[in-house]
Order: C-alpha cells, then structure tokens, then sequence
C-alpha cells in the first residue's frame, strides 16, 4: 500500500523482472527474475497496472495466445479458458473483441489472462483501480476465492478498505521505501496506544482555531465535524480543548466518539498528512 | 538450451508471429506503406514508358519485397506501447528478443507471400525466371533482411506509430532511386554509386534482374553473400537498439 508515487509499481516491475533494480537481487521459485526471466515468469501469473488486453482481439483469441506464451496444451489451455471466462462472468462475451468491452470487463479478462497458466504466485498491480463498485466487488470477491485456493497473492493498492479484506500481510510504502508492515491487525495493534476522536458540533467551527487549541495533536477538520488523533494518555486534555472550544464559540456538541484506530488512520499515521 | 527448450523457444516465437500476422497485416501504415506504396511507385515508373510487363516485373518484385517485409517491423512496438499492451506482453515467459524475432518473421512472411505471389502472376503471364529456387532464396533472405532493417527503426522510444513510418520512409524512400531499380547502377553519377554499394536493395534487385534474365551487376552469389551479412548485421543491431530503449517505452 501506498500513495500515488510511493513506488508500488516500480516494485512490482522490479519483482517480475520488467525493469532492472539498481542494486539488490529478486528470485521467484528460487529463478533469479534478471537472470532467467523466463523460467521465474513461468511461476507467476500478472496483471500489470497499466495494460491492455490486445483490442483488436477477441476476449478469447487473448486467452488463447497468452496460453500459448506458456506453451499450454491447446486442449488444456481451452478447458482452463472456458473455466475462468465463467468464473469471472465473461463466458458470453468470450467472442467480443476487447475494444467493445468496459474497463470493468477488461481488467477481468486480464486477471483471466493472468491465471491461464494456472500460476502458483499472482501479481495484481490496483486490480480494482478506477472500476465501478460492482466490476470492483466482483473481483475482491474472486481473488478471496483464490486466496482460499492457496495461491500467493501480491497486490498493490491505495484502497484502504481493499488491503484490510483480502490481505494476510501488508507493507506500507513511502518515496520508495517500506515504513511499515506487518498484518492488517498487528499495524492496528501497533498504533493502538492512539485513540480516535470524532465529534459533530451544531455549527461550522474555524478550522485555524481548533488547531490551535489542538496543538499538536493531528487533526482534520470538515465543516462541524472533527476528527483528532492523539496518544490516548492526553485523551483528558484533548477533551478540556474541546470544551474550551465549545465553551469560547458557544458551540454544542451533537456527537462525541472515542475508539482505537481504524486502517484508515494507521495508513494516514504511518505516511503523514497530504502537504 | 536443450530441445525442449529450443522447441519452446520456437513455438513461443510462432505464436507471437501468428499474434502479429492477425493484428497488422491489415493495419492502415501496412496497406498504404507496404502495398498501395510499391505499387504506385511501379506503376510511376511503367505507365507510358512502353514497358512490358516481363521488363518491369523484376522491378515490382523488388518494390514488394522491400515495401512490404520492412512495413510491419517499424510500427509493431510504438503500436503495442501506445495500446499497453506491451507490459503485458512482457510480464509472460517471454524476453524482448522473443516478441521482436516474432515480429520480425510476421513482417518477413507477408513480404515473401506478396513477393511470391507476383512471381506466380509472371509464371502465369509466362514471365519465366531462369532460376526459381534463387529467386526464391533470395525473396526469403531479402524479406529477412529488410523486415530487420525495419525493426531498427522501430527502436526509437515513441509510442507514436506515425514516428517510426516517417523514420523508415526516410531511409526507404532515397534507397529506390540509388539501388539499380529504375535507374542502373552504371547509370548513376559516380559520387552515388559508392550509396548504391551499401545499400541492402542493390544486391536483391541485382539479384532479381539476373534471375529474370537482365544485365546484372554482381554474381548472384556475391549478392546472397551480401544479403546474408547484411540481414545479421541489421538483426543483430535491431535487436541490440530495440532492448537497450525497451523501458523508455513502458
């Protein structure tokens, strides 16, 4: 996981042996992916972040010719196509070509693509990126099912909620270094010497005053709502602020909610506020 | 690499050119540069000149096998980079030289069906060669060739296919007039003639014309000789060129 530019792609090319790192060493199934790219890229099975089926082919005629690439018998290689075109809702739309299908059908055509070979480690660069919530849901649901199947899965995402459901590992990655990893739970354990506050007040507050009074703690501040994180030992003296403000500004307080942190915040915590 | 490897290799190699001949022989830049080009430029160079048909054949044959083999090599990667379906491509058990040896046989396979298919138009129209299988050497060995020089042009890292046609038009274009097509080698003024000497159209179009019964300049060796080293020449740097700018495309 990691914002735009942190490195998540450039790793992913490194790992598959696409681009050449500057120092350091990649193997997969013990190939080195510099040396014997081909015999490591046998193993795996990728969906790269930018790419297209070829679309002046048809979904099938790409199945068929990645099949080829890993010298798959034809017999085998249409019953697996067959098999996968159905799993991932396609088998109808095998025999368009790739040009009149949506994103959301392309990026399965690619996961099918990719899992023609049957490989032992899949590599997903933002499988769900920029795809409708349906097109998105179907294939976390379908990468959940592979994961059952014991296959290793490495996806890079932004999405927050995405890396929470399916991953057993996460690596937290900044300007191209990893700051943090561990699973979705140990990174919460991590931080959970912080605590979450959000509250609502009845009206807008100046988003300059609060953080002066919250001074320095994190906050974000969106209209009458806030939310602030702090360490949870200054728990009493956030809530004094809060007071004070409400006190100072005549404001209510419609809401107050006090709770460990969520992914979401661990990830904003771990990379630092935008700007 | 053992057999298996070898046959892997090969077939890896086949079903990347059948993936090439499907998506590009039909392509805009290939009608129009590969097969409308020569055409125009035969018939530029026979209408109204009292030609016959078995005088100028050679010259047709020349045009096609040069236009159509070196047609489809330039645009194949600034095409696949610009539909992204390069990385893709590159993220299977392939290499580069894998996909452009591909490339390279789709590209070499339409310029000897064309070629030969007008050498069967003169056989029908009674149009006899003096030697078939040298001429049949020599449409193989000149396709291979060209269709190599035209992945060289393709190593310029843009994903705009119009660059690379421009690029190899420059090249192409010049060669006809200084390679004895139309106009003879002993013809020309003595500061091209050294150009005619290096350039790879001047050993099949002699080729040609000696199999056809024309004035040649060479012995039809010396020209298969040439068009050999010229095809690893142009092979070896095309390849070379094309994975040395790979990643400037991705």
């Amino acid at each position: 996981m990691g914002p735009n530019g942190a490195g998540k792609t450039t790793t992913i090319r490194m790992t598959i042996g696409i681009i050449a790192p500057d120092r350091g060493e990649a193997y997969i199934m013990g190939y080195n992916v510099h040396k014997e790219p081909v015999k490591a890229r046998s193993f795996i099975g990728v969906v790269p972040e930018v790419s297209n089926p070829y679309v002046d082919l048809t979904a099938w005629e790409n199945l068929m010719l990645v099949g080829g690439i890993y010298c798959i018998p034809k017999k085998v290689r249409v019953k697996r196509a067959e098999e996968l075109l159905k799993m991932l809702k396609m088998y109808n739309a095998r025999n368009r070509k790739v040009k009149a299908l949506s994103k959301g059908m392309r990026r399965r055509l690619l996961l099918a693509m990719a899992l023609i070979s049957d490989p032992d480690i899949l590599f997903l660069d933002e499988p769900t990126s920029g795809l409708d919530v349906i097109s998105a849901r179907m294939i976390r649901s379908f990468l959940l099912k592979l994961k059952e199947q014991g296959k290793t899965i490495i996806l890079t995402t932004h999405n927050i909620d995405e890396a929470g459901m399916l991953c057993d590992r996460v690596a937290i990655m900044n300007k191209g270094k990893i700051i943090a990893r561990g699973t979705p739970k140990e990174l919460k354990i991590r931080f959970g010497e912080f605590t979450r506050i959000s509250l609502c007040f009845d009206r807008e507050v100046d988003a300059k005053l609060v953080r002066e009074h919250l001074n320095p703690y994190e906050v974000v501040v969106q209209g009458r709502r806030l939310v602030i994180i702090c360490r949870s030992k200054d728990l009493g003296d956030v809530l004094d602020q809060i007071v004070r403000i409400a006190k100072e500004r005549s404001l209510s307080i419609e809401e107050i909610r006090a709770s460990g942190l969520d992914f979401e915040d661990v990830f904003i915590k771990v990379i630092g506020e935008p700007g | 690499m053992r057999s298996g490897g070898i046959r892997r290799y090969l077939y890896k190699i086949w079903v990347l050119c059948l993936k090439d001949m499907r998506l590009y022989y039909f392509k805009g830049p290939t009608v129009v540069m590969g097969i409308l080009m020569p055409l125009f430029l035969w018939l530029a160079f026979v209408v109204g000149r009292g030609f016959s048909f078995a005088e100028s054949l050679p010259a047709l044959v020349t045009l096609a096998s040069f236009f159509v083999s070196s047609s489809i090599t330039p645009i194949v990667m600034p095409w696949e980079a610009r539909q992204k379906s390069l990385e893709m491509l590159l993220s299977r058990p392939v290499t580069i030289r894998t996909v452009l040896l591909g490339t390279a046989l789709a590209s070499s396979l339409f310029g000897i069906f064309i070629s030969s298919a007008l050498v069967t138009v003169g056989l029908l129209l009674n149009v006899v060669p003096r030697d078939l299988i040298l001429l049949f050497l020599g449409v193989v060995i000149s396709s291979l060739c060209y269709s190599f020089m035209g992945l060289l042009f393709s190593a310029v890292p843009s994903d705009v296919p119009a660059d690379a046609v421009m690029l190899s038009s420059a090249v192409r274009l010049p060669l006809i007039f200084v390679s004895g097509i139309f106009i003879p080698i002993s013809s020309l003024p003595h500061y091209i003639k050294p150009i005619a000497f290096i350039s790879p159209l001047t050993y099949f179009s002699d080729l040609i014309n000696y199999s056809y019964g024309h004035s040649s300049l060479l012995t039809p060796s010396i020209d298969i000789v040439v068009l050999s080293l010229l095809t690893m020449v142009f092979a070896a740097s095309a390849l070379a060129i094309n994975e040395a700018t790979l990643m400037r495309r991705l």
